[in-house]
Order: C-alpha cells, then structure tokens, then sequence
C-alpha cells in the first residue's frame, strides 16, 4: 500500500517539475499558461491521492478550493492579461534554451543535496517527492530571474507558490487550514495587482518586455 | 479590546473611504481621526506590557501581544496617523484628483491594517500571510500618478517582495514540518510560543535551512542587501506619504519578523548561527548604502538608501547581545520618527520644485525657511549628530559591539557610518544654499502640516538627551523576550 502511495506521489512530483520545464523551452507565453494550469491539476491529484491514503476530509477540501482557484481562477486570470498583447513571445530570453536546462538539472542535484537532511528526518511514504519539490522552487526562481515578459515572470512566481504547496503536502500533508486559506487570499489578490500593474506597464510602454524597465538606475 | 482598537480602525476607515462615491474631503478627515485610535490603543497596550501582562485573544490565542509586539504597534500607529493626517486627500489644494484621493485613503488604511495584523498575530503563518498583504496593498498605492518610472518602481516591488516572501514561506513551511516530525500535528503548532517551547528539541539542520530561507525572504521586505534593489525605486517613486509608512514602518515589521525567527532558531541552537549570518548581510548593506549615497543626485533616493543604512545597523545590532539588541531598537524607533519626518518633508520639497533631483532643489532655505530646518535637523539625526536620538542609539550599539569584543567589526563601521556621514551633509549643503530657480515661490504651503512635523524633531531631541523610563521598560522587556 505505502509503497505504491510513495510511487504516485513521487510520480506527480516529477510530472509538475516538467511542467515547470516547459517554460524553458517553448517560446510562445500562451502555452506556459497552460502549462501552470496542467500543474495545477497535477498537484492537486497529489492532493487527493493524499487525502484518500490518510483518509483526511480537511485535504479534500483544500484540494478542491486549489483546484478551483489555482486550475481555473487564476488561469483565466491571465489569459485575460494575455489577450490583449497577442502573441507574446519569449525571443531573447537572458539565458538561452540549452544552457537553461542544463542549470535546471543542477538545480534539481542541488535541491537533493539540500534537502537530505529533510528525507532523513520524515517518516512520511511522501518524503521521496521532498526533494522535487525544492526542485520546483529553485526552477522558477531561475524563470523569474532569467526571462524578460512580465507575464512569464508572473507564471514563475505561481509555479514557486505551487512549489511551496507541493512542499508542504509532501513534508506535512499540508498546512493548518487558516493559513491555508490566508495563503489562497493573498495569492488571488496578489495575482488581481499584477494583472493592474501589467496593464499600467503596457499602458505606459506599449510593451511589456521588462528589459524597457531600466530607467530607474543608479 | 485593545485588539479591536488596534484592527477595526483602519479596517472602517478604508471601508468608509471605498464606500462613499465620489470622494469627498470630509471622508478624508473622518480617516484621519480613525488613525489616531490605534495610536490611543497603541499606548493603552504599552501601558498595560508595563504592567507586567501578555494579551492575548480569540480561540487558540489567535492573536497576541507581548512586549515586542507592542513597540512595534507603538511605531506603526505613531507613522500611520502622521500619513493619515498629511497624505493625499485632506485639501483641495494638494495635486491629486478625486478618485487617486479615495485610493490613497482606502489602500493606505488596508496597508496599515496589515501591518497591525502583522505584528500582533500569534501564529506564525498568519504573520507571513499578513506581511504578504502589505505588499500587496502598498504596491498599488505606489502608481498613484502613473509614470513611467513609478509603474516600473511598483513592478519591481510587487515582483522582487513577492518572490522574498514566498521564500519566507518555504522557510515557514521547513520549521513547520520539522515541529510535526517531533510533535505530531496539531492547530497550534504554528503559534510562536508552542514553536519556542519545543524549540530545544528541533532539528537542527532542517531548522537552519529554515531560518536561511526565513532570512533572505523576510531580509528582502526589510531591505537587507543584496536583496534590497527594489527599495530606493519603491521609496523615491511613491507619494511622499506612502514613502515615510514604507521606510518608517514596512521595514521594521520586516526586522520584527526576522527577529521571532530568531528568536526560535536561538533557543534551538545558540545564537552563533544567526549571528553570522545576521552580521554578513547588515555589512553588506551598511557598505551598500554607504557607497550608493556617495554619487546620489536624487534626494529620495538618497533618503532610501540611508532606510538600508540603518536597517543594517538595527540587523547588526541583533547580533550584538542584549545591549546590542537594546540598541537596536532603539534605533528603529528613532528611525521611525525620522524617516517617516522626512519622506513626508522631501514631498513638501518635491511638490514646490516639480523635481527629486539635488542638483534642481538649491536655495531651500530661501524657498521655505522652516521646512528647510526641519529638513536640516532630520539630516543632522540620520547621519548620526547629537543632540538627535539617532546619536544616543548608534553610540549604544557601537559600545555593545566593544564589549561584545568586535572591536574589527565595529571599526569597519565606523568608517562605514562616517562615508554615509560625510555624503549626506554634503548632499543637505547642496539642498540648502545656492540660487533657487527664478520662477520658484517662496513660502511655506500649508503650514499647519509642520505641526506634526515639529512633533517629530521634538521626540527626536528629547529621545537624544534622555530615555524615558516608560520606554526604558518596555525596551527592557524586549530584550527579556529577544536575548533571555
């Protein structure tokens, strides 16, 4: 039983990060939208398998309010900020394709090495999936350092936040439901703000490329 | 009670303000007067700390104060009534329109509520998500006048501090499941004292890994380098008001954050881990703001850069031991009141010259007398000259690094202070004399607006000749809490 729990969680694990992946190498920021909603669904799967191994109601419904907000909500979300810009490409990324996959499997070494002192403390059948999780974390932080749209920037930031939520189902079986839903609040809100700065950025540059957004130096 | 004092306040002022349409300037004033509430609950909860309690409220204590809590209530009501009651939407003269008016007064109270929350919640998640929503409130307050520069400050901002913050998150998310590998899992086990109580028996490693991540995220909200790019952009482009509630307050609530954690990793480990690292990052940034004030020609920017100065000293003085962390807070609140002054002084200088450039604001004390000497003293206070408090806190912070024995440490900031020293009384000398532009009108606008100002510079001269004993017993319960 425990062992293929340990199996579908660490397989989940490893189809969000090539979600995570396909930002790397596809150059259309449409399909990262799609990209962020499919590893949505994803974790939420790892969710519900969790649920059900520990039979835990809370999970469930934690589940379900992820699957609604981070699935369906926040996805339309932006493709409401994509419509407007057409087709948004990434065309010069800072780091090109190749080299960005290369860093990303250091990334993912790296996110083993740190994370063996977590493996060898859990007990839980998940633990096997801790270390991709960090994994994720560590491959958006390079999306949003290393790409120049506003909007994949954003799409990085929902992929660490879905890191982070991956983390804490794999580590703890999730987080005390207040903070949970606190965490929900502000990420929705969070996402409304970035939609209203990126249409002041498009408004005021007539681009969203943020490499225009070097005036402030010095 | 004084939970409600603290909370509802703002939360109806900005429910007021969203409310009535269109705006009109007597909403204004009723938000003003909410925001002097908290400052009465502010001092009712100092006085009651004194008396030796610990409030807590709600199911699960859901909400707590202890004495570090209540300097910090303390600070964040003191600066949200002063932008309340000299920010945008009090007269018909200042430059902003109706509906820029109604923003200010909605998200500002939003933001100051956040804070409050910030602050006073006991569960450690609550707090990261409350500070995550002071982000995400200040940040659409920043393109009040949308501008090319103040959109790509506020972009910068919402994406470099969310990004910090969900980092502080992963390190929440790392203590939290190193307490349910010891504790089994329980409501309260993100509540900061049952984190405190089983903080001997943690893991070691995970918690360090933890507190890494803690302190990059939280350490990128209180603008410690090098994560701090985002805050000269952020402070120099917002609305003067916003400028003084960010540099005045956001930081400290950024360090108060920084400082629970510290607090928790300490008890499980000693405090030699958080030490080093606390000392690499506020060098670091003390170095930064230093040389960065140097060449500074905009006096926003500089005033930005002088915030990471001294939050460098307040982290700094965090690893000082008890007197070094009397020190620093001490520090942080005479940071508070000075900043906070002179943000909102440097609006007064912006709104008369159209420019945040030194080189085109000469002559200020021909222009506007008063503002220019209040705009003098507060200089005179953050690089660090008597009879300021800003003197007596960094000479108490330099004599807890000697006897802490790092007299190396000390003497590199020494020589640290005295470049941010020299840079900006050079930059005030070129604010204050020389020819003002010829089309320039002299005189003082709004001058009821210096009262609270003068308040200021007052608390600022009586906290540099003597510590008064209230606030002496509260910055020693402080340390009781922080360095036990």
């Amino acid at each position: 039983m425990d062992v293929l729990f340990s199996q579908l969680v660490v397989l989940g694990s490893s189809l969000t990060l090539i979600c995570a992946l396909m930002l790397l190498w596809h150059r259309h920021v449409y399909a990262y939208t799609t990209a962020f909603a499919w590893q949505s669904v994803v974790l939420t799967g790892i969710m519900a398998v969790v649920a059900y191994f520990e039979r835990d109601a809370e999970m469930y419904f934690v589940a379900a309010l992820f699957l609604l907000l981070k699935g369906w909500v926040i996805p339309r979300l932006l493709r409401r900020i994509e419509q407007p810009l057409g087709d948004e490409q990434e065309l010069r990324p800072y780091v090109n394709t190749a080299t960005s996959l290369l860093v990303c499997a250091l990334l993912v070494l790296f996110a083993y090495a740190v994370s063996r002192p977590l493996v060898a403390l859990s007990r839980l059948p998940t633990r096997a999936g801790m270390p991709l999780a960090l994994g994720l974390i560590f491959i958006s932080l390079f999306v949003i350092a290393s790409r120049k749209k506003a909007l994949t920037q954003v799409i990085g930031f929902l992929m660490l936040e879905n890191g982070i939520a991956l983390l804490a189902v794999l580590g703890t079986y999730g987080i005390p439901l207040v903070v949970e839903l606190g965490v929900f609040l502000d990420l929705l809100l969070g996402v409304i703000v970035m939609q209203l700065v990126i249409y002041h950025i498009r408004d005021t540059f007539e681009s969203i490329d943020v490499e225009q957004l070097g005036r402030l130096r010095h | 009670m004084i939970f409600a004092v603290l909370l509802l306040p703002p939360l109806l002022a900005a429910a007021l303000a969203a409310l009535v349409k269109p705006y009109r300037l007597v909403v204004g004033w009723g938000t003003a007067l909410l925001a002097l509430a908290p400052l009465a609950g502010g001092v009712a909860l100092c006085a009651r700390i004194l008396n030796g309690e610990v409030l807590t409220w709600g199911s699960g204590e859901f909400l707590r104060a202890d004495g570090l809590s209540a300097l910090l209530v303390l600070c964040i009501a003191f600066v949200a009534a002063l932008a309340a009651w000299l920010g945008p939407g009090l007269t018909a003269a200042d430059a902003y329109s109706a509906g820029e008016r109604r923003g200010y007064r909605v998200y500002s109270n939003l933001f100051a509520f956040t804070m409050f929350l910030a602050v006073t919640a006991h569960n450690v998640g609550v707090m990261w998500v409350a500070v995550e929503a002071t982000t995400i409130t200040s940040a659409l307050l920043i393109p009040l006048h949308v501008t090319k520069p103040s959109v790509e400050a506020s972009w910068k901002y919402i994406l470099i501090c969310s990004v910090g913050i969900a980092l502080a998150f992963v390190g929440t998310v790392l203590a939290y499941f190193d307490f349910v590998n010891l504790a089994g899992e329980q409501p309260a086990a993100l509540n900061w004292t049952a984190l405190l109580a089983s903080a001997p028996s943690l893991h070691r490693e995970v918690l360090q890994l933890a507190f890494v991540f803690l302190l990059i995220g939280y350490g990128t909200k209180a603008g410690l380098a090098p994560m701090h790019t985002w805050l000269p952009d952020a402070h120099s482009e917002s609305p003067s008001a916003l400028s003084a509630m960010m540099s005045g307050v956001l930081l400290a609530v950024a360090i108060y954050a920084i400082i629970r954690w510290k607090i928790v990793v300490d008890a499980a480990m000693g405090p030699a881990f958080s030490h080093r690292l606390l000392v690499a990052l506020s060098l670091l940034s003390l170095a930064i703001a230093a040389f960065s004030l140097i060449g500074q020609r905009n006096y926003k920017r500089m005033l930005a850069y002088s915030s990471i100065e001294h939050t460098g000293l307040t982290c700094l003085g965090l690893a000082l031991g008890p007197l070094g962390v009397f020190a620093a807070m001490l520090h942080m609140i005479n940071h508070t009141v000075t900043k906070s002054m002179m943000f909102l002084l440097a609006g007064r200088v912006q709104q008369r010259y159209q420019s945040t450039e030194i080189a085109e604001a000469p002559g200020l004390i021909r222009i506007m007398p008063v503002t220019a000497g209040l705009f003098a003293a507060g200089m005179f206070a953050i690089a660090g000259l008597p009879p300021f408090g800003l003197f007596i806190s960094e000479f108490a912070l330099m004599r807890a690094g000697f006897a802490a024995g790092q007299t190396g440490l000390m003497a590199l900031v020494l020589v640290l202070l005295a470049v941010a020293f020299i840079a900006l009384l050079r930059n005030l000398n070129r604010m204050l004399y020389g020819m003002p532009p010829a089309a320039t009108r002299t005189g003082e606008n709004e001058p009821w607006a210096l009262a609270p100002l003068g308040l200021c510079v007052f608390i600022l001269l009586v906290l540099g000749v003597v510590l008064p004993s209230p606030l002496n017993g509260l910055l020693n319960r402080v340390v009781e809490i922080v360095s036990p």
